[in-house]
This record gives structure tokens, C-alpha cells and sequence, in this order.
């Protein structure tokens, strides 16, 4: 009887298990993306959709009173990179079904932009992501609608391939494409950039200068007017300016990111960019000189930064003071030699033969010194001398005294506590170059009034100076 | 005449006279101290400067307020410095023109002699040890190559602390010369220092004259002999004043 019950019991919560991790598991599974953007139905084709869209005319009314416009050009959509490969209209536009479409308002143009973007993370999430940390996400979240979205850039219905497959870059086109895109907005720039070295360069075709995206990213564009943009552009200068590959075709050296980094500026701002981002810090960068959006060639005669009047003008922007020679202090991406800058050249040559030579010298005549040191040491251990010999052979070698003069000194107080300290003055003893035996008394008496600053002190410290002769013995 | 007094009073008890002879004022002491501390304060600031693409200087040299904070110390050790060098010279130049002051320390054709003899000691060539004067010749070099050093090091650090106003009349390629100048000859002063001064003031000897003002009969005669004959008449080399 109980045994049976078991057995059902068991089996009841065998069940119940099953049937709880079944209905766990498929509401788990559910992906979250096509909740939030529904599944297109493809059963709609482009034709049913154009057959309405594809006619001009079409026009919906917003809140603002603004009417917008529904003809979507079939030809546009189909040369597209979308349309090309065979994308419907309802890949993107997921949610409005058949005709009749489900109620839809927004408040005017921009409104309806807004809201469709963000289908376009269907498919490319990864830029989608990158684009929200941008510099133009964070001022639409701030409130700036004209702040630009995915389709600002790429357009709605006509986005092109802009990207190499195979290499990921941007395709030779697209560069040309992509100053003219942020220009939409950023035109005062775009007319500034095309003046400059780069821009002017990109206008005639040449592949080799950045674009915009080149420096501010593609679709996570930082904010520049950061200080960890400003401490880290160096590096963005450098991708193409230590590239021999490029810059040997301009002649341009590669040594401009190393020369700056050793010099005054350079050394605080790198510092800086590992060390604390956020600093704040008056030092320049390479665009505080060379300019930002109107970087000119380096012997542009209106900025170039190899004409002198140019340079004192750039320095003189932190250097106020700054006259005519100033501008050489700085060493203008040059590594010093014989040619450029020679007194940099040859004093840190001085310095190379000095501290080998003499310092090197220095230290061969100390290890000589302790090693006969030693050796002497050595060598006088070996006689062990006797006591008397000790006695005779002291004057011969002084440092052979020391002991017996130690040994000599404590019997000498042990016996008599009287000990005598005479202080012999030298300080004006060049006055008496003769030793003459009866004038050593009054030599002393008038070195010791000679010196005016020294007496009081030393007549504190030491009682004994002030004995000049031998009158106050006590034995 | 200290020697007759004694040796006729010791003939019943005995007396163990020490004579200590005065080295250095104490102005000059000072003038050490002064120089010690300003030069360790220079170094330790000036290092993390020279050295910033080290791990350790970049910790300490982090934010720009710490590198505010390291060069204005080591501007103000500079400063202490700078008015130590200059009372040095003043005080020397008046002292030795009003005869207070030996000319001692100034490199004479002895030093080089010197020089060649302790080398041939040091090689083996000569039996004893040349003697020598108030300062001998390493004594000499100590001094003038931190002397020498000390003017290039004020030279150079001004210039790289007032280079708008420096240019004003020197080419501007003394700046980076200067900063390679600074930067390099503190390094050969730091390693003088320890390679050479402490070696010979701490190794060789522990002579602390400089702190004290005084040496011993002892040290006078074995390692300033000359000077010792000089002042007191008698030959050290002799064991003048010591009785067996």
C-alpha cells in the first residue's frame, strides 16, 4: 500500500518538475529583440507597397501641420545597398503591416526620423551601439534633436556601401563622400578643412589624408573638446605621421611624434594622457601649433610653421613674451646634429666623452686605491710584529701607530685624567710661513682674534680652543 | 712653541696631550650643511623630471599639480642655492683679500705632482704615499668640479626657468642646450658625489672635519702632512709630538 503511494508520488513530482522546467525554458528563450522590434512579415512584397508609395503625391498630415511625404522613389530604393541585395520594404518598416496600417503620429519631420531610426539596430547593431556612445547621441539625449541619427548620414532609402568588404575600410568613393556628409551640419569646418593641407588634397582625389572620420571616428565620434581627446591627439596625428609608408611619398619625416614627445611639451603631455587623463594642462598639442581644421603645409607662406614670423606668432599665442630668438629654443622636430642645432649636438657629445672619460677615470683611481689599501693590509699582517718592533717601526709606517697611540691613550688616562687639547688655528697661518719656534705662541693668540665670526661658536662647543698654550695643566 | 712645556712637565706623571687643529670656520660648515641639504632636495625634485619616462617618475609627477608642486620646491632649493653660491663668493673673495683666508684651495703645479705620485703609488711605482697640504689634490678636485658643476647647473636653470627673457639676447638653441646641459651634468654631479666625495670621506676615512671643524694631530699627520710642518714646525714623519 504505502509503497504504491511512493511510487505515485514520485511520479506526480517527476511530472510537475517536467512540466515546470518546460514552461520555464521557452519564456527564458524568447528573444528580446523580436519583441521589440516585431517580425516582418515578408508576405508583403515591395510591388503591394509601391503600388501606394511608388506614386507621388502621397502626403500624411503631422501634428505640427506639416505634411509629409510618402513617395518613396522605386528606383532609389532599388539601387541602394538595400534594395540591391534584396531587401523588402518591410525589413525596415516591420510594424505597419498591410493597408490599412496601424495608427501612427508624430509631431513633425524630425519627429517621424526619430522614431523610425531606431530600426535600423535590427540588422546593425554593433554600429547601432557604437552610435549611441557618440558625441551625437549624447546631445539627443541632452535635448538637441538635429543632433544626427543613423539615417541623417546614410540617408533612408538611398544608403550606399561605404565599406571595403574585405579590408573594412572605407572605399576610395566613400572618402570623398564623407566630409560633403558631416558638412549637412558641420559646414563651416568642411569650408575650413577644404582650405587646408588635408582637405585641399582630398578635393584633388588623393587617398592619403584623413577625412573627418579619420580623426573623430565613425560612428562612436568622442567629443573633442575633451582634455582626454586633446592629450591622446598626438597618437591621432601619429597613425599617419610615423607611417613611413605615406609619408615617404611627401617627404614629410617620421620623426615628428618621437621629437615632440622628448622635447618641452611633448614629455608633460604624454605624461599626462597615461598618467591622468583629465588633466588639465597649458601645454600644446600638435594641432595647438599646427592648427586644427586648417592645417597648411609646413612652408605655407601665410602659416607654415617654417616661416620664423609664423613660429613667433604660434609661440608667442602661450609665450606672450616671447622676441625674435625664441622661437629656436624649440627644436622643431629636429634631432639635433652637426647641421641642425649644433651647440645641442655637441654638448650632449661633450657629455658623452666627459662622463666615460673622467667620471670612468675617477672610479679606475678609487678602485686602485682601495685595492692598495688591501694589498698593504695583506702584507702587514704577515710579520706579526713584536711589541718593541711595533715601537720601531712607527715612525717608519704611520698607519701602524694608530693602535699603539690607542693603546698609549687609554693608560695615559687611566693614570692621569689630565688631558690636554691644544687647538692650533691655521686659518691665517700663511701669514707665518717660517715655523719659527719662538713665535708659535702669539701665532695662535692672533689667529684666534682673526676670526671675529667663528670664536663665539667654537669657544661654546669646545671649552678647550680657548686654551692657547699649555699654562692649565692640571698634573 | 707647544712641544717644550709639555716634555718638561711630564716627567713624573703622565700626560697625553691631543692637539686638534681648526680646518674649517664655521661659516664654511654652515656654508656645507646649506649646500648638502639644497643639492639632495635639487636631486631628488630634479630626478622625477629628468627621468619622466619612468614608471616611478610618473607616479610621482601624476597630475599637474604635482608638477607644479616639484618644480617650485625644486625652484626654491635652487634659490637657497643660488644665494649660498653667491655669499660663498663674496665671502671668500673679502676674506682672502683682507688675508683671512688661505689661498689653499686653489689648484697649484704641487696638486699635479701630487697627483702623478699617488698614481704611481696607487701603481706600485713608489714605496710611500705623497704628502700633502691643508687640502690634497682630491680634496681640490672635489671642490672644483662641484664648483664647476655648481655654475653650470645655475647657468642652465636659469636659463631654463626665464627662457622668453633669456632669449632676448642669447640664440634660442641654448634652451635644449641647456636641458641637455642640466639634465646630464646633474647626473655626473650625483655620481661625483657618491663615486668620489663619499668614497674619500667615508671609506677611505671617515673625515668629518667638515661638520666638526677640526682634525685630529693624528689625521694632520698622516694625511696633511705638509700642512701639519707647517704649522707646527716640527716634521711629522717624525712622530714630533708623540712621546713612545
Amino acid at each position: 500500500m504505502s509503497r504504491a503511494f511512493l511510487v505515485l508520488a514520485l511520479l506526480c513530482t517527476g511530472l510537475l518538475a517536467i512540466l515546470l522546467v518546460h514552461s520555464v525554458i521557452p519564456s527564458t528563450a524568447t528573444p528580446l529583440a523580436q519583441e521589440a522590434t516585431p517580425i516582418p512579415n515578408l508576405s508583403i512584397s515591395d510591388e503591394y507597397c509601391s503600388s501606394c508609395h511608388g506614386v507621388p503625391g502621397q502626403t500624411f498630415p503631422l501634428e505640427d501641420g506639416t505634411l509629409l511625404d510618402l513617395y518613396v522613389d522605386p528606383l532609389e530604393h532599388a539601387s541602394s545597398i538595400h534594395g540591391s541585395q534584396g531587401y523588402a520594404c518591410v525589413q525596415c518598416h516591420a510594424d505597419v503591416g498591410e493597408y490599412p496600417h496601424p495608427p501612427f503620429s508624430a509631431t513633425d519631420r524630425r519627429d517621424v526620423t526619430l522614431q523610425l531610426n531606431v530600426v535600423c539596430q535590427r540588422c546593425h547593431a554593433t554600429q547601432y551601439e557604437l552610435a549611441m556612445d557618440s558625441v551625437h547621441a549624447t546631445a539627443l539625449a541632452n535635448g538637441n534633436r538635429a543632433a544626427a541619427v543613423c539615417s541623417d548620414c546614410h540617408t533612408a532609402h538611398a544608403v550606399q556601401d561605404w565599406v571595403d568588404e574585405d579590408t573594412g575600410e572605407a572605399l576610395p568613393e566613400a572618402r570623398l563622400v564623407i566630409p560633403q556628409t558631416c558638412a549637412q551640419c558641420h559646414n563651416d569646418i568642411y569650408q575650413t578643412y577644404l582650405t587646408s593641407v588635408h582637405g585641399s588634397a582630398l578635393a584633388e582625389g588623393n587617398p592619403d589624408v584623413p577625412t573627418c572620420i579619420d580623426c573623430h571616428g565613425v560612428h562612436n565620434i568622442e567629443d573633442p573638446t575633451t582634455t582626454t581627446f586633446r592629450l591622446s591627439s598626438p597618437q591621432l596625428c601619429a597613425e599617419c605621421h610615423t607611417d613611413p609608408a605615406v609619408m615617404s611619398k611627401y617627404g614629410i619625416s617620421t620623426e615628428v611624434l618621437n621629437t615632440y614627445v622628448a622635447d618641452f611639451h611633448g614629455t608633460t603631455v604624454t605624461l599626462f594622457q597615461h598618467q591622468n587623463p583629465e588633466a588639465e594642462t597649458n601645454k600644446p598639442v600638435c594641432y595647438d601649433c599646427h592648427g586644427v581644421h586648417d592645417i597648411k603645409r609646413a612652408d605655407d607662406p601665410e602659416k607654415g610653421l617654417q616661416v620664423k614670423e609664423n613660429l613667433l606668432t604660434t609661440c608667442q599665442k602661450c609665450h606672450p613674451d616671447a622676441q625674435e630668438n625664441f622661437p629656436t629654443s624649440w627644436l622643431s622636430h629636429y634631432i639635433p646634429s652637426p647641421e641642425n642645432y649644433p651647440l645641442v649636438y655637441y654638448v650632449n657629445l661633450f657629455y658623452k666623452i666627459f662622463i666615460p672619460t673622467v667620471l670612468g677615470g675617477m672610479g679606475l683611481l678609487v678602485v686602485m686605491d682601495v685595492s692598495r689599501a688591501m694589498i698593504n693590509k695583506s702584507r702587514r699582517r704577515k710579520p706579526a710584529p713584536q711589541p718593541e718592533e711595533q715601537a720601531a717601526m712607527a715612525p717608519v709606517e704611520e698607519p701602524v701607530l694608530a693602535p699603539l697611540e690607542a693603546e698609549e691613550l687609554v693608560e695615559a688616562e687611566a693614570a692621569e685624567p689630565a688631558e690636554e687639547i691644544v687647538s692650533i688655528d691655521d686659518q691665517v697661518a700663511q701669514t707665518s710661513p717660517t715655523p719659527a719656534t719662538d713665535a708659535q705662541e702669539p701665532e695662535v693668540d692672533r689667529d684666534l682674534s682673526g676670526e671675529d665670526n667663528d670664536e663665539p661658536a667654537s669657544s661654546q662647543t669646545t671649552p678647550e680652543d680657548d686654551q692657547p698654550g699649555e699654562e692649565v695643566n692640571n698634573g | 712653541m707647544s712641544e717644550q712645556p709639555m716634555q718638561t712637565k711630564t716627567d713624573s706623571p703622565p700626560v697625553q696631550t691631543v692637539r686638534v687643529f681648526k680646518r674649517f670656520s664655521l661659516g664654511q660648515r654652515w656654508e656645507h650643511v646649506l649646500l648638502m641639504l639644497s643639492f639632495t632636495v635639487l636631486l631628488l625634485t630634479g630626478l622625477p623630471q629628468r627621468y619622466r619616462d619612468t614608471g616611478w617618475s610618473q607616479q610621482i609627477l601624476a597630475t599637474p599639480d604635482m608638477v607644479y608642486l616639484v618644480q617650485t620646491i625644486h625652484r626654491i632649493a635652487a634659490v637657497v642655492l643660488i644665494l649660498e653660491v653667491i655669499y660663498h663668493l663674496g665671502a671668500g673673495i673679502y676674506q682672502m683679500a683682507r688675508r683671512k683666508l688661505s689661498a689653499d684651495i686653489f689648484i697649484t703645479w704641487q696638486d699635479v705632482r701630487d697627483a702623478g705620485q699617488m698614481v704611481a703609488y696607487l701603481l706600485f711605482l713608489r714605496k710611500d704615499k705623497p704628502t700633502f697640504g691643508k687640502y690634497n689634490f682630491e680634496q681640490k678636485i672635489t671642490y672644483w668640479f662641484i664648483f664647476v658643476g655648481i655654475g653650470i647647473m645655475v647657468v642652465t636653470g636659469l636659463i631654463l626657468w626665464f627662457p622668453e627673457t633669456i632669449t632676448w639676447v642669447l640664440p634660442g638653441s641654448v634652451v635644449p642646450a641647456s636641458k641637455v646641459a642640466h639634465s646630464t651634468e646633474a647626473i655626473v654631479a650625483a655620481i661625483f658625489i657618491v663615486l668620489w666625495h663619499f668614497f674619500h670621506v667615508h671609506l677611505e676615512r671617515l673625515n668629518l672635519s667638515i661638520f666638526t671643524g677640526k682634525m685630529n694631530e693624528e689625521d694632520m699627520k698622516t694625511y696633511h702632512a705638509r700642512e701639519y710642518d707647517r704649522l707646527t714646525g716640527e716634521k711629522a714623519g717624525q712622530d714630533g709630538g708623540k712621546q713612545p
